[in-house]
């Protein structure tokens, strides 16, 4: 007969202790590691003289308001507010039309049977490995033939029509709503569209909140194709106006960076449970 | 098999068609126009009437107002042409060689001697008919040289030289010895010796540093080559040849080069470590701002950031923003760069003088060759360069003109930096593409050679070495320039 020797109580507390010490230990080294570069751009949106060069090592010496001010009031070069209305049209259609457009598409890859939709999901897959940015002469060529450079439809209709390329995630939340329900419906006599709109789409709550944040976050933030299709001043996104201040508004470009990132953390915060279960709802296995 | 095969075969054709249309569609016969003394014949005629014409400026223009009032004053004055210029309310960086063949660039830009030359070199900027201009008599030869294009065998003037950049040295006046008039000046002329002459900017740097060794007379970083190059320019180095249009003869080591490097050893050994990378650039501001600093040298354009740190370090030594605002522009001042001492030897007290020469640059005005519009353009670059023009400018900006009317009726440091420019004291930089080559290669040498001030075992302790290291550099740039055509 074997004899199991039985770990005292005290080491076995010590060890959990010291586990969870160094698990905390290491989470806050790397949270520490992440927030820095924020703190920094927070403090630095606060600097009184606005130049990242009269920094005193890694901080400003002195604080004020005036940065946020100017970035209101000071327009005749910089608009920001025209800016930051511009990034929201675009963001907010690009959100409403991408969303609509990604929602259909994985729904129709979900839900039907079709000769296509092995060789679509393949291409689809396929080309969505390839980086957006590489066919940007082409689209610049294109905008200028339909006359879309220097206008925010133009980036509308690129960051809406790329949308339904990441379908994949709703897909999988499609996958998930057991196909007895449809079949109950279709005996009902509903049609398909009574069935995507009174059936899926109030199942589909958590996803289309996720869908929709992803489609208005990456307009939002996007620097890329708007420097390449925006060229007057006053039809920027906040992306590529902040990236327009010279060095010497350093202060500015901090308070408008923080400004920005405001609105889509809010949103976050607000809509997080939503976006939780439309990611993991797809991952489910059962 | 064959169901597949088909359809395979239908999308290739139908993604065929699509190119074919997408590139059927795309109008390029306009994206490239080609130079030829017809050319020319696009300032013949009559001047176009109801146009709009859109105007690249400097942001600085624009937000102190000059532009504003420089377009009022033209459009009223071309208004029974019905033609109007309009801010084209662009990033002032932008690429005109993108944009231009669509339609979306500038008519008429501001910019940069060596910007424009580039866009000139592709052929997107005018070849002008600068000799019949009212303000071609008026700007030197040196300045139009700057804007000159050798473009498939034809000579051609692509800009019009609006105003002189050169380095200035800016130091603060509170940081001078109270005594000054009777310690510091020997000749009497009531300017302080140490700005004057390196030998005594050098000298009361040392004295400085002896007495509080955590602040310093002169500082500056030495691996800039825009201001580095000044030194040896000054003893017979040059960037190219052939009045810096030929790559192949690449000067930096020509002449007495080596003192000027010799010099940027001396400099060194006053200030510290930070000389030899970007760092002095970065913060000299704020430390000339709050005093660690006595003197440095940068272009006229940044002078606001120094009366804004000065300020802000008045400000916090308890003066209401009012007083500081007075205060800061009492006591900061811009001057010409010091002189040389003939010998190269800065520790030589009683050494001969002369001027120094610096690189500089031409800003002007070019006009797109992409502008449907260009008697218009032309009418409006006569009009911006003209003399109550450019006096305006200055007056808002206090730019240094490249017209010699201008300079004479400004005088001043005005009247020198344009005397510097017609002298040749001030080396324009050069505008053919092969200058993307020089920069990385020059700061690494001069950043070695500034950092020998602090070695134990200096690597440059001789003239000699310091001509080979010179000589090394410039083989380097040939290579860089010339391995790969």
């Amino acid at each position: 007969m074997r004899s199991y020797m039985k770990k005292p109580v005290g080491m076995l507390k010590f060890k959990k202790a010291a586990d969870v010490g160094l698990t905390y230990a290491l989470l806050i080294l790397v949270g520490i590691i992440f927030v820095f570069p924020c703190l920094w751009l927070v403090l630095a949106s606060f600097s009184k003289t606005g130049s990242l060069y009269s920094f005193d090592g890694f901080f400003p010496p002195d604080y004020s308001l005036d940065s946020f001010k100017t970035l209101f009031t000071d327009t005749a070069m910089y608009n920001y507010p025209q800016w930051f209305l511009n990034t929201l049209l675009v963001a907010s259609m690009s959100c409403i039309i991408g969303t609509l457009l990604v929602i259909l598409t994985a729904y129709t890859i979900s839900r039907f049977e079709f000769k296509a939709r092995k060789p679509l999901m393949k291409i689809t897959l396929v080309l969505g490995m390839f980086p957006s940015f590489m066919g940007m002469t082409a689209v610049y060529i294109l905008m200028t033939q339909f006359n879309m450079i220097n206008n925010h439809w133009g980036l509308i209709l690129i960051y809406s029509a790329g949308a339904p390329m990441g379908y994949l995630v709703q897909k999988g939340f499609f996958d998930t709503i057991p196909n007895s329900i449809y079949e109950a419906a279709r005996i009902d006599g509903a049609t398909n569209a009574r069935v995507f709109c009174k059936i899926t789409l109030p199942l589909s709550k958590p996803i289309i909140v996720y869908t929709a944040l992803t489609s208005f976050a990456w307009p939002w933030s996007d620097f890329i194709l708007p420097k390449l299709l925006l060229k007057e001043r006053d039809m920027y996104t906040t992306a590529v106006g902040l990236m327009s201040l010279p060095e010497t508004e350093f202060a500015r470009f901090a308070a408008g960076a923080i400004f920005i990132a405001v609105p889509i953390v809010v949103l976050y915060f607000c809509l997080i449970k939503y976006m939780i279960n439309g990611m993991t709802a797809g991952a489910v296995k059962q | 098999m064959k169901i597949k095969t088909i359809a395979l075969a239908t999308c290739l054709v139908m993604l065929f068609c699509l190119a074919a249309l997408a590139v059927t569609a795309c109008d390029f016969s306009d994206l490239r126009q080609f130079y030829s003394t017809e050319t020319f014949t696009k300032f013949d005629g009559e001047i176009e009437r109801n146009v709009t014409i859109r105007v690249l400026e400097n942001d600085t223009a624009i937000s102190v107002g000059y532009f504003d009032e420089l377009l009022d004053a033209f459009n009223e004055a071309y208004a029974e042409y019905g033609i109007t210029a309009v801010d084209a309310n662009m990033d002032s960086y932008t690429d005109l060689a993108l944009d231009g063949p669509f339609g979306y660039g500038p008519d008429v830009l501001y910019q940069a001697n060596d910007v424009l030359m580039e866009f000139a070199a592709d052929k997107h900027v005018l070849p002008l008919p600068a000799e019949e201009m009212e303000c071609y008599q008026y700007i030197p030869e040196a300045a139009w040289d700057a804007y000159e294009a050798n473009i498939e065998g034809g000579i051609y003037t692509c800009g019009v030289p609006v105003n002189i950049q050169a380095p200035m040295l800016y130091y603060r006046k509170d940081l001078l010895p109270e005594d000054w008039e009777t310690t510091y000046d020997d000749n009497a002329n009531g300017i302080p010796d140490m700005v004057e002459s390196w030998n005594a900017l050098y000298r009361y740097s040392q004295k400085i540093r002896s007495e509080t060794p955590d602040k310093y007379g002169y500082m500056k970083s030495l691996s800039d080559s825009y201001f580095a190059l000044g030194y040896l320019f000054s003893y017979g180095g040059y960037v190219f040849g052939d009045n810096n249009t030929n790559a192949r003869d690449i000067g930096i080591a020509a002449g007495q080069a080596e003192i000027g490097a010799r010099i940027i050893q001396q400099l060194a050994s006053v200030m510290n470590m930070e000389t030899v990378d970007d760092s002095i650039t970065l913060n000299s501001y704020s430390r000339l701002g709050d005093g660690t600093y006595f003197a440095t040298m940068t272009t006229p354009d940044v002078y606001t950031m120094f009366i804004r740190e000065m300020e802000a370090d008045y400000t916090r030594r308890g003066y209401s923003a009012s007083e500081a605002a007075a205060m800061a522009e009492e006591n900061l001042v811009m001057t010409d760069v010091p002189t040389l001492p003939v010998n190269g030897d800065l520790e030589d007290d009683d050494a001969e003088q002369m001027g120094m020469t610096v690189m500089g640059g031409v800003n002007g005005y070019a006009i797109s060759s992409y502008t449907k519009a260009p008697k218009a353009c032309l009418a409006f670059v006569e009009f911006a360069t003209s003399y109550e023009m450019v006096m305006l400018r200055n007056e808002y900006l206090g730019i240094a003109p490249a017209r010699s009317d201008v300079a004479a009726e400004l005088g001043g440091l005005s009247e020198r930096l344009f005397e510097k420019l017609d002298a040749g004291e001030i080396v324009v930089m050069p505008s053919i593409s092969a200058v993307g080559q020089l920069w990385d290669p020059l700061a690494t040498m001069f950043g070695d050679i500034a950092e020998d001030a602090f070695r134990d075992e200096p690597k440059y302790p001789t003239l000699e070495a310091l001509k080979r290291e010179l000589q090394d550099t410039a083989d380097g740039i040939y290579s860089a320039i010339f391995t790969l055509q």
